[in-house]
C-alpha cells in the first residue's frame, strides 16, 4: 500500500505511456514524441534540481551533451557498447554536476544559477575546440543504433521505458530522508540544518543525479539521431526545458513530462519558427501570474475533488502524492 | 567525563556589539534550566554559538565531556544537541508528520544510492523512522493532524511540531528558544507539560522565555544573561531575590518591557 501511495506518479506515468505506444501511428508524431520525451527527461532533471532542491540550473541541455557525446566517442572512436556508453553517459555529467555544486551551493541562489550558465558556456567551447575527440564543428557521426530498439517505433518504446524508469527513481528518493531534506533546504536552509542534514552534501548530491538523469536524456539523443553536434544540446534547450518544468509545475513529480508535453505539440502547431520565443515568453509570463505552481498547481484541487467522488472513503490516498511526493 | 552541556568563556562581537561578553551555561541530563535576559542581551547568539550555527569568537561548548566548539549543526546534532527557532521555520506546506520525519533525518542510515534504487535496507530504515515519528506524533498529542499542512495549524501546535521535530533527532539535550512566545495560557500549559515530561525522562533543556512566573515554575535552574554577561546564576527563588536580577530584569517586567521581537 505505502509502496502504491509513493509510485503513484510512475504508475500514472506507466499507464499514459502505454496508451501513447498503442495509440501513436503516424510515423511523424511518432518522431515528434521521441523528441519530446528526450526533453521531458531534460525537464524532469529540472523538477530535481529546481523543483525539489530549488537550484536553478541552466546547464541541463550541456549535462545531456556531455551524455550524448560520451556515448558517441566512445562508439565512434572505441567501437564501444551502448551500455559502456550509458555508463558514461551517466557518470561524466553526475561527476562534473557533483563537483560543480560542492563548490557554488554556498552561494546565493542567483550566484548559483549564474555558475551553470558559466559551466554551459566552458562545455560549449571544450566542444567545440576539442576537434581531435569531439569532431569540433563538425560533430560527431556514425553513432551505432540500438540493435534492440532500431525502428522509431521501438524507439519510442525505449524512452517511454526510460521516462517510468527514472520517475520511479526520483520517487524512491523523494519519500526517502533525502527527498524530505531537499524539500526543507529549499524552503530554508537554517531549518535543514538544525534537523542535521549536511546541506551542501545531499545538494551537491541531489544536482549530481539531476545532472545524470540530462545525462541518459543525451544517451537516448545520441543513439536516436546517431549524431551530436555543437549545437545540438545547447542553452536554448537549457532555457527550453526550464520553461516545461515550470508551466508543468517543477515542484509536482510529472510536472515537468507535462509541461514538456504540452509545450511540445503546441510548438509543432504554431506556424513560424519566430513567434516561438514570443510564445515561450507568454506562456511563461501567464503561467507565473496565474499559477505560481504550474498546470498540475492549478489540476491538483480538481483532481482531489474527482478523486474523492471516486474512492470516498480513504480520501487522502492519492491526493497527496500529487502533492510534492 | 562530566555528564551535562557546558559552555564557558563564550565571546561573540556583531561589529561594535559584544553580544557574549564571557557568557557560560550549564545543562545537566533530566532538568530544566531557564535562560533569561532582556532584548538583545544576547540569548539567541548564546544558542547560535552552541548549536554551531555560528562560531563564537573564544570559549569552549562540551557535551558530556566531549567538545564541540566550533563543530557544524550537523555533528551538533549527532552529537545529541538539538534546537528550535525563535521564530518558526516550518514550511506551512509541509505535513505535519513530515515535518517529524524530517527531524529525524540522522536517525535514518540510509544511504543516497540505497534510497534512489528502493534497496530493501533503505525501505527498513524509512519504515523505522516511519514508526518513529508516528509514536512521536502520539506522545505529543498530534496524531489527529499528522496528515494536515503545518500552515493550517494553530500555533500552539505548531511550537509542539517543533519540539516534536526537534527530539525526534534523539536529542538528548533540547535547547527550546521562546517556545511559549505568542501562545494562550491552555497552550502554554500543554507545551509546558510536554517540556516537563521531557525533562523526566532524562533530556537536559535550555529553555529562553520571557514569562518570569512560567520560568519559576518550570525550571530547575535558571541563568540570567545582561549585555552578553551572565548576571546572576542559581535555583529559581535564589535569582528571584538577587537585587541586581530585580533591579535590571524584573524592573524591566514592570515597565512591560519584554515583549519579543525579531
Ligand atoms: N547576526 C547578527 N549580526 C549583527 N548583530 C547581531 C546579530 N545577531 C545578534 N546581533 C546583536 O547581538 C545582540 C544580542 O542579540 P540576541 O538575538 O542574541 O538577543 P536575545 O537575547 O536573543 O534577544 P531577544 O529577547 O530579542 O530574542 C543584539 O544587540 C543584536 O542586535
Ligand atoms: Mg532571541
Amino acid at each position: 500500500m505505502k509502496q502504491l501511495r509513493n509510485h503513484a506518479n510512475s504508475a500514472a506515468a506507466l499507464l499514459i505511456a502505454v496508451l501513447f505506444a498503442l495509440l501513436l501511428r503516424d510515423p511523424v508524431w511518432i518522431d515528434v514524441a521521441v523528441v519530446i520525451g528526450i526533453q521531458a527527461l531534460i525537464a524532469l532533471s529540472v523538477g530535481l534540481s529546481f523543483g525539489q532542491a530549488g537550484l536553478l540550473s541552466l546547464a541541463q541541455a550541456p549535462f545531456a551533451a556531455i551524455g550524448a557525446y560520451a556515448t558517441g566517442i566512445i562508439s565512434v572512436h572505441y567501437g564501444g557498447s551502448p551500455l559502456a556508453g550509458l555508463a558514461g553517459a551517466i557518470m561524466l555529467p553526475a561527476l562534473l554536476g557533483y563537483l560543480l555544486a560542492r563548490l557554488v551551493i554556498r552561494l546565493e541562489p542567483l550566484a548559483v544559477a549564474l555558475a551553470t550558465l558559466s559551466l554551459a558556456a566552458i562545455v560549449e567551447v571544450v566542444i567545440r575546440s576539442w576537434d581531435s575527440v569531439t569532431g569540433g564543428y563538425v560533430g560527431l557521426s556514425g553513432i551505432s543504433p540500438l540493435a534492440w530498439a532500431a525502428s522509431p517505433r521501438e524507439y519510442f518504446w525505449l524512452v517511454l521505458l526510460v521516462i517510468v524508469i527514472v520517475i520511479a527513481l526520483y520517487e524512491n528518493l523523494l519519500a526517502s530522508r533525502f527527498g524530505r531534506a531537499l524539500n526543507t533546504l529549499r524552503h530554508d536552509r537554517a531549518r535543514a540544518m538544525a534537523d542535521g542534514v549536511p546541506v551542501v552534501a545531499v545538494s551537491s548530491a541531489a544536482f549530481g543525479l539531476s545532472a545524470a538523469f540530462a545525462g541518459v536524456a543525451g544517451w537516448l539523443y545520441a543513439h536516436y539521431v546517431s549524431y551530436v553536434g555543437p549545437g545540438d544540446l545547447g542553452t536554448h534547450l537549457s532555457i527550453s526545458v526550464v520553461l516545461m518544468a515550470v508551466i508543468g509545475g517543477a515542484s509536482y513529480v510529472l510536472g515537468p513530462v507535462v509541461g514538456a508535453i504540452v509545450l511540445g505539440v503546441l510548438m509543432r502547431m504554431l506556424p513560424a519558427q519566430e513567434l516561438q520565443g514570443l510564445f515561450y515568453g507568454g506562456t511563461l509570463i501567464l503561467i507565473l501570474l496565474v499559477a505560481r505552481d504550474g498546470l498540475l498547481g492549478i489540476a491538483e484541487p480538481w483532481f482531489a475533488r474527482a478523486l474523492r467522488a471516486i474512492v470516498p472513503q480513504p480520501a487522502r490516498v492519492a491526493p497527496e502524492d500529487e502533492r510534492r511526493t | 567525563m562530566s555528564k551535562g552541556l557546558q559552555a564557558i568563556g563564550m565571546h561573540k562581537r556583531f561589529g561594535g556589539v559584544h553580544a557574549l561578553d564571557d557568557a557560560a551555561i550549564s545543562v545537566e541530563p533530566g532538568r530544566v534550566t531557564g535562560l533569561i535576559g532582556r532584548n538583545g542581551s544576547g540569548k539567541t547568539t548564546l544558542f547560535n554559538c552552541i548549536t554551531g550555527f555560528i562560531v563564537p569568537d573564544s570559549g569552549s561548548v562540551t557535551v558530556d565531556g566531549r567538545d564541540i566548539t566550533g563543530a557544524g549543526p550537523q555533528t551538533i546534532v549527532k552529537a545529541g544537541l538539538s534546537r528550535t527557532f525563535q521564530t518558526p521555520r516550518e514550511d506551512a506546506r509541509s505535513t505535519v508528520r513530515d515535518a517529524v520525519l524530517c527531524g529525524c533525518y540522522v536517525q535514518s542510515s540510509a544511504s543516497f544510492l540505497g534510497a534512489l534504487t528502493g534497496l530493501p535496507g533503505a525501505r527498513r530504515e524509512e519504515r523505522r523512522i516511519g514508526l518513529r515519528a508516528d509514536a512521536l506524533l502520539e506522545r505529543f498529542g498530534l496524531a489527529a493532524q499528522a496528515e494536515a499542512p503545518v500552515g493550517t495549524l494553530s500555533m500552539g501546535l505548531v511550537r509542539l511540531v517543533e519540539v516534536a521535530r526537534a527530539i525526534a533527532s534523539g536529542a538528548r539535550y533540547l535547547l527550546l528558544d521562546e517556545p511559549a512566545a505568542g501562545l494562550s495560557a491552555a497552550e502554554q500549559d500543554i507545551l509546558s507539560a510536554q517540556i516537563r515530561a521531557l525533562a523526566s525522562s532524562g533530556v537536559g533543556v535550555l529553555l529562553v522565555e520571557h514569562n518570569f512566573s512560567l520560568v519559576l515554575s518550570m525550571c530547575d535552574r535558571i541563568t540570567v544573561l545582561e549585555f552578553g554577561k551572565v548576571l546572576s546564576e542559581g535555583a529559581p527563588e535564589q535569582v528571584a531575590r538577587d537585587p541586581g536580577v530585580i533591579e535590571a530584569y524584573l524592573g524591566a517586567i514592570e515597565r512591560g518591557d519584554t515583549g519579543s521581537t525579531q
